[in-house]
Protein backbone atom coordinates (compact mmCIF):
# COMPACT_ATOMS: atom_id res chain seq x y z
CA UNK A 1 0.00 0.00 0.00
CA UNK A 2 1.36 3.51 -0.95
CA UNK A 3 2.14 5.99 2.06
CA UNK A 4 -0.68 8.49 2.12
CA UNK A 5 0.03 9.87 5.50
CA UNK A 6 1.84 13.14 3.53
CA UNK A 7 -1.41 13.29 1.39
CA UNK A 8 -3.72 13.07 4.18
CA UNK A 9 -1.39 15.55 6.05
CA UNK A 10 -1.86 17.91 3.47
CA UNK A 11 -5.48 17.52 2.96
CA UNK A 12 -5.85 18.31 6.80
CA UNK A 13 -4.41 21.53 6.44
CA UNK A 14 -6.63 22.64 3.91
CA UNK A 15 -9.23 25.48 4.27
CA UNK A 16 -11.64 22.48 3.22
CA UNK A 17 -10.74 20.71 6.44
CA UNK A 18 -10.68 23.27 8.47
CA UNK A 19 -14.24 24.40 7.72
CA UNK A 20 -15.72 20.73 8.11
CA UNK A 21 -13.59 20.78 11.57
CA UNK A 22 -14.72 24.03 12.98
CA UNK A 23 -18.39 23.73 12.02
CA UNK A 24 -20.83 22.16 14.52
CA UNK A 25 -23.70 21.14 11.97
CA UNK A 26 -21.23 19.70 8.67
CA UNK A 27 -20.46 16.36 10.50
CA UNK A 28 -23.85 15.52 12.24
CA UNK A 29 -25.67 16.69 8.73
CA UNK A 30 -23.22 14.69 6.75
CA UNK A 31 -23.50 11.87 9.08
CA UNK A 32 -27.23 11.97 8.49
CA UNK A 33 -27.73 11.84 4.51
CA UNK A 34 -24.87 8.94 4.90
CA UNK A 35 -27.35 6.87 6.75
CA UNK A 36 -30.21 8.01 4.14
CA UNK A 37 -27.98 7.18 1.26
CA UNK A 38 -27.24 3.98 3.10
CA UNK A 39 -30.95 3.11 3.34
CA UNK A 40 -31.91 4.00 -0.16
CA UNK A 41 -28.69 2.10 -1.57
CA UNK A 42 -29.04 -1.37 0.12
CA UNK A 43 -33.06 -1.28 0.35
CA UNK A 44 -33.29 -1.24 -3.44
CA UNK A 45 -30.19 -3.23 -4.47
CA UNK A 46 -31.07 -5.55 -1.84
CA UNK A 47 -34.23 -5.94 -3.30
CA UNK A 48 -32.95 -6.67 -6.67
CA UNK A 49 -30.55 -8.63 -5.08
CA UNK A 50 -32.95 -10.99 -3.72
CA UNK A 51 -34.69 -11.04 -7.05
CA UNK A 52 -31.74 -12.42 -8.79
CA UNK A 53 -31.45 -14.94 -6.33
CA UNK A 54 -34.90 -15.91 -6.79
CA UNK A 55 -37.30 -14.78 -4.38
CA UNK A 56 -40.19 -12.40 -4.90
CA UNK A 57 -40.61 -14.28 -8.59
CA UNK A 58 -44.35 -11.95 -8.75
CA UNK A 59 -42.39 -9.42 -9.46
CA UNK A 60 -40.39 -9.69 -13.04
CA UNK A 61 -36.68 -8.99 -12.98
CA UNK A 62 -37.34 -6.03 -14.71
CA UNK A 63 -39.35 -4.43 -12.97
CA UNK A 64 -37.41 -5.59 -9.72
CA UNK A 65 -34.74 -3.13 -11.46
CA UNK A 66 -36.43 -0.34 -12.04
CA UNK A 67 -35.42 1.63 -8.60
CA UNK A 68 -31.94 1.16 -9.52
CA UNK A 69 -31.19 5.00 -10.25
CA UNK A 70 -32.28 5.53 -6.98
CA UNK A 71 -30.30 3.55 -5.56
CA UNK A 72 -27.38 4.91 -7.75
CA UNK A 73 -28.44 8.83 -6.01
CA UNK A 74 -28.20 6.74 -2.37
CA UNK A 75 -24.59 6.13 -3.86
CA UNK A 76 -24.13 9.29 -4.86
CA UNK A 77 -25.01 10.70 -1.86
CA UNK A 78 -22.73 8.72 0.37
CA UNK A 79 -19.52 9.53 -2.27
CA UNK A 80 -20.17 13.12 -1.55
CA UNK A 81 -20.77 12.67 2.36
CA UNK A 82 -17.79 10.25 2.71
CA UNK A 83 -15.31 12.20 1.01
CA UNK A 84 -16.51 15.08 2.87
CA UNK A 85 -15.67 12.50 6.06
CA UNK A 86 -12.08 11.99 4.72
CA UNK A 87 -11.02 15.25 3.97
CA UNK A 88 -12.55 16.21 7.68
CA UNK A 89 -10.12 13.48 8.85
CA UNK A 90 -7.66 12.22 6.74
CA UNK A 91 -5.22 10.28 8.95
CA UNK A 92 -7.66 8.19 10.64
CA UNK A 93 -9.01 7.07 7.79
CA UNK A 94 -6.01 5.89 5.35
CA UNK A 95 -4.13 4.53 8.70
CA UNK A 96 -7.02 2.82 9.34
CA UNK A 97 -7.24 -0.89 8.00
CA UNK A 98 -10.96 -1.42 8.27
CA UNK A 99 -11.56 1.96 6.22
CA UNK A 100 -9.54 -0.15 3.52
CA UNK A 101 -11.79 -3.17 3.39
CA UNK A 102 -14.81 -0.80 3.10
CA UNK A 103 -13.02 0.39 -0.33
CA UNK A 104 -12.59 -3.26 -0.97
CA UNK A 105 -16.12 -4.35 -0.32
CA UNK A 106 -17.15 -1.40 -2.46
CA UNK A 107 -15.23 -1.87 -5.51
CA UNK A 108 -15.92 -5.53 -5.42
CA UNK A 109 -19.87 -4.54 -5.19
CA UNK A 110 -18.84 -2.60 -8.29
CA UNK A 111 -17.48 -4.84 -9.95
CA UNK A 112 -20.13 -7.80 -9.30
CA UNK A 113 -22.69 -5.31 -10.68
CA UNK A 114 -20.70 -4.61 -13.51
CA UNK A 115 -20.09 -7.99 -14.57
CA UNK A 116 -24.51 -8.72 -14.57
CA UNK A 117 -25.00 -5.67 -16.52
CA UNK A 118 -22.52 -6.56 -19.26
CA UNK A 119 -22.09 -10.26 -19.20
CA UNK A 120 -25.51 -11.32 -17.73
CA UNK A 121 -28.36 -9.09 -17.89
CA UNK A 122 -29.34 -9.90 -21.69
CA UNK A 123 -29.27 -13.65 -20.82
CA UNK A 124 -31.71 -13.22 -17.56
CA UNK A 125 -33.68 -11.13 -18.88
CA UNK A 126 -34.57 -13.32 -22.08
CA UNK A 127 -35.80 -15.71 -19.35
CA UNK A 128 -39.34 -16.12 -18.16
CA UNK A 129 -39.43 -12.98 -16.09
CA UNK A 130 -41.41 -14.38 -13.63
CA UNK A 131 -39.38 -17.59 -13.23
CA UNK A 132 -36.25 -18.81 -11.62
CA UNK A 133 -32.71 -17.52 -12.15
CA UNK A 134 -29.79 -18.98 -13.65
CA UNK A 135 -27.53 -19.86 -10.88
CA UNK A 136 -24.85 -17.39 -12.18
CA UNK A 137 -27.21 -14.64 -11.58
CA UNK A 138 -28.25 -15.92 -8.18
CA UNK A 139 -24.48 -15.82 -7.29
CA UNK A 140 -24.37 -11.93 -8.41
CA UNK A 141 -26.96 -11.26 -6.39
CA UNK A 142 -25.48 -13.18 -3.09
CA UNK A 143 -22.10 -11.46 -3.81
CA UNK A 144 -23.74 -7.79 -4.04
CA UNK A 145 -26.05 -8.18 -0.84
CA UNK A 146 -22.60 -9.68 1.36
CA UNK A 147 -20.46 -6.67 -0.05
CA UNK A 148 -23.19 -4.14 0.56
CA UNK A 149 -23.38 -5.23 4.00
CA UNK A 150 -19.78 -6.08 4.54
CA UNK A 151 -19.38 -2.07 3.68
CA UNK A 152 -21.84 -1.00 6.16
CA UNK A 153 -20.24 -3.11 8.76
CA UNK A 154 -16.47 -2.06 8.12
CA UNK A 155 -17.92 1.70 7.49
CA UNK A 156 -19.46 1.53 11.64
CA UNK A 157 -17.10 -0.97 13.17
CA UNK A 158 -13.62 0.98 12.02
CA UNK A 159 -13.97 3.46 15.07
CA UNK A 160 -13.89 0.46 17.13
CA UNK A 161 -11.52 -2.06 15.48
CA UNK A 162 -8.10 -1.17 13.28
CA UNK A 163 -6.59 2.39 14.97
CA UNK A 164 -9.49 3.97 16.83
CA UNK A 165 -10.98 7.20 16.36
CA UNK B 1 -38.83 8.24 37.16
CA UNK B 2 -34.99 9.41 37.36
CA UNK B 3 -34.70 6.12 40.15
CA UNK B 4 -35.42 3.71 37.63
CA UNK B 5 -33.44 4.93 35.00
CA UNK B 6 -30.34 5.12 37.30
CA UNK B 7 -31.06 1.44 38.62
CA UNK B 8 -31.48 0.58 35.01
CA UNK B 9 -27.78 2.53 33.77
CA UNK B 10 -26.25 0.72 36.92
CA UNK B 11 -27.46 -2.71 36.15
CA UNK B 12 -24.93 -5.73 35.03
CA UNK B 13 -26.18 -5.95 31.83
CA UNK B 14 -25.96 -2.16 31.01
CA UNK B 15 -22.68 -2.00 32.61
CA UNK B 16 -21.45 -4.80 30.15
CA UNK B 17 -22.61 -3.38 27.26
CA UNK B 18 -21.36 0.09 27.97
CA UNK B 19 -17.89 -0.61 29.59
CA UNK B 20 -17.23 -4.46 28.26
CA UNK B 21 -13.87 -4.38 25.78
CA UNK B 22 -15.26 -7.15 23.72
CA UNK B 23 -16.29 -6.57 20.30
CA UNK B 24 -19.68 -8.07 21.07
CA UNK B 25 -20.55 -5.67 23.44
CA UNK B 26 -20.88 -1.96 22.33
CA UNK B 27 -19.47 -2.19 19.00
CA UNK B 28 -21.28 -5.28 17.77
CA UNK B 29 -24.64 -3.74 19.33
CA UNK B 30 -24.45 -0.35 17.47
CA UNK B 31 -23.36 -1.93 14.01
CA UNK B 32 -26.47 -4.03 14.12
CA UNK B 33 -28.93 -1.17 15.47
CA UNK B 34 -27.53 0.18 11.60
CA UNK B 35 -27.75 -3.18 9.87
CA UNK B 36 -31.50 -3.10 11.67
CA UNK B 37 -31.47 0.50 10.12
CA UNK B 38 -30.89 -0.31 6.47
CA UNK B 39 -33.20 -3.06 6.70
CA UNK B 40 -36.21 -1.23 7.91
CA UNK B 41 -35.90 1.89 5.94
CA UNK B 42 -34.33 0.41 2.73
CA UNK B 43 -37.41 -2.06 2.43
CA UNK B 44 -39.79 1.05 3.42
CA UNK B 45 -37.60 2.91 0.66
CA UNK B 46 -38.49 0.22 -2.37
CA UNK B 47 -42.24 0.32 -1.04
CA UNK B 48 -43.00 3.95 -0.93
CA UNK B 49 -41.19 4.75 -4.23
CA UNK B 50 -43.39 2.06 -6.29
CA UNK B 51 -46.43 3.60 -4.46
CA UNK B 52 -45.02 7.16 -5.51
CA UNK B 53 -45.22 5.80 -9.12
CA UNK B 54 -41.82 4.82 -9.77
CA UNK B 55 -40.93 1.45 -11.50
CA UNK B 56 -44.76 0.79 -12.36
CA UNK B 57 -43.83 -2.47 -13.49
CA UNK B 58 -43.78 -3.89 -9.50
CA UNK B 59 -47.13 -5.62 -9.13
CA UNK B 60 -48.55 -3.29 -5.62
CA UNK B 61 -49.96 -6.52 -3.80
CA UNK B 62 -46.46 -8.13 -4.08
CA UNK B 63 -44.71 -5.45 -2.12
CA UNK B 64 -46.63 -7.30 0.48
CA UNK B 65 -43.78 -9.99 0.69
CA UNK B 66 -41.11 -7.08 1.82
CA UNK B 67 -43.01 -6.42 5.43
CA UNK B 68 -41.76 -9.48 7.07
CA UNK B 69 -38.35 -8.57 6.70
CA UNK B 70 -38.82 -5.22 7.47
CA UNK B 71 -40.45 -6.03 10.87
CA UNK B 72 -37.19 -8.57 11.51
CA UNK B 73 -35.10 -5.41 10.58
CA UNK B 74 -37.53 -3.67 12.99
CA UNK B 75 -36.99 -6.68 16.01
CA UNK B 76 -32.89 -6.66 15.62
CA UNK B 77 -33.30 -2.10 16.07
CA UNK B 78 -35.94 -3.21 18.88
CA UNK B 79 -33.65 -4.86 20.71
CA UNK B 80 -30.29 -3.55 20.05
CA UNK B 81 -32.24 0.06 20.91
CA UNK B 82 -33.04 -1.05 24.45
CA UNK B 83 -29.43 -2.17 25.22
CA UNK B 84 -28.46 1.04 23.47
CA UNK B 85 -30.85 2.83 25.65
CA UNK B 86 -29.89 1.22 28.72
CA UNK B 87 -26.43 1.94 28.50
CA UNK B 88 -27.12 5.26 29.14
CA UNK B 89 -30.07 5.85 30.43
CA UNK B 90 -30.25 8.80 32.72
CA UNK B 91 -28.44 10.66 29.64
CA UNK B 92 -31.05 9.63 26.79
CA UNK B 93 -34.44 9.60 28.67
CA UNK B 94 -33.30 13.77 29.36
CA UNK B 95 -32.86 14.37 25.69
CA UNK B 96 -35.59 15.82 23.96
CA UNK B 97 -34.50 14.65 20.34
CA UNK B 98 -34.59 10.74 21.94
CA UNK B 99 -38.65 11.34 22.20
CA UNK B 100 -38.86 13.04 18.57
CA UNK B 101 -36.58 9.97 17.34
CA UNK B 102 -39.02 7.32 19.02
CA UNK B 103 -42.18 9.52 17.95
CA UNK B 104 -40.89 9.70 14.20
CA UNK B 105 -40.62 5.60 14.23
CA UNK B 106 -44.50 5.18 16.21
CA UNK B 107 -45.58 7.20 13.73
CA UNK B 108 -43.74 5.64 10.50
CA UNK B 109 -44.49 2.14 11.72
CA UNK B 110 -48.17 2.88 12.21
CA UNK B 111 -47.95 3.95 8.32
CA UNK B 112 -46.34 1.24 7.33
CA UNK B 113 -48.84 -1.32 9.11
CA UNK B 114 -51.76 0.58 7.39
CA UNK B 115 -49.90 0.45 4.13
CA UNK B 116 -49.58 -3.34 3.86
CA UNK B 117 -53.10 -3.40 4.57
CA UNK B 118 -54.14 -1.30 1.78
CA UNK B 119 -52.34 -3.18 -0.90
CA UNK B 120 -54.65 -4.79 -3.24
CA UNK B 121 -54.21 -6.28 -6.60
CA UNK B 122 -54.52 -4.00 -9.25
CA UNK B 123 -53.72 -3.48 -12.70
CA UNK B 124 -50.47 -1.52 -11.85
CA UNK B 125 -51.55 2.38 -13.01
CA UNK B 126 -53.84 3.59 -10.00
CA UNK B 127 -52.33 3.82 -6.42
CA UNK B 128 -55.24 5.88 -4.74
CA UNK B 129 -53.82 9.23 -3.58
CA UNK B 130 -54.22 8.30 -0.05
CA UNK B 131 -51.84 5.85 0.18
CA UNK B 132 -49.21 8.08 -2.26
CA UNK B 133 -49.68 10.48 0.65
CA UNK B 134 -49.10 7.87 3.25
CA UNK B 135 -45.61 6.49 1.34
CA UNK B 136 -44.95 10.57 0.97
CA UNK B 137 -45.55 10.90 5.14
CA UNK B 138 -43.25 7.37 5.37
CA UNK B 139 -40.62 8.69 3.82
CA UNK B 140 -41.01 11.82 5.52
CA UNK B 141 -40.75 9.82 8.68
CA UNK B 142 -37.94 7.94 8.69
CA UNK B 143 -35.93 10.52 7.53
CA UNK B 144 -36.99 12.15 10.67
CA UNK B 145 -36.43 9.53 12.24
CA UNK B 146 -32.67 8.86 11.16
CA UNK B 147 -31.74 12.77 11.94
CA UNK B 148 -33.28 12.31 15.29
CA UNK B 149 -30.93 9.28 15.99
CA UNK B 150 -27.99 10.83 14.51
CA UNK B 151 -28.60 14.06 16.47
CA UNK B 152 -29.10 12.06 20.22
CA UNK B 153 -25.29 11.68 19.66
CA UNK B 154 -24.87 15.80 19.61
CA UNK B 155 -27.15 17.13 21.62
Amino acid sequence: MPDLIPFAQWLRATPASEWINRSTWVWPLCESLHFMGLSLLIGITGFFDLRLMGFFRRVSVEAARALMPFALVGFAINIATGLVFLTGLPEQYVSNRVWWFKVGFIVLAGLNAGFYETRLSASVLALDPHGDTPRAAKLVGFVSLVSWFAVLYCGRMLAFIGDAF
Amino acid sequence: MTDLFTSIEGSTLAAWVRESPSIWAYATILTLHTVGLAIVVGANVVVDLRLLGWAKGIPTESLRALFPIMWAGFAINFASGVLLFMADATTKSGQRVFYVKLACITLALLAARTISKRLRPQDGEAVPGNLRALATVSLLLWAGAIVAGRLMAYL
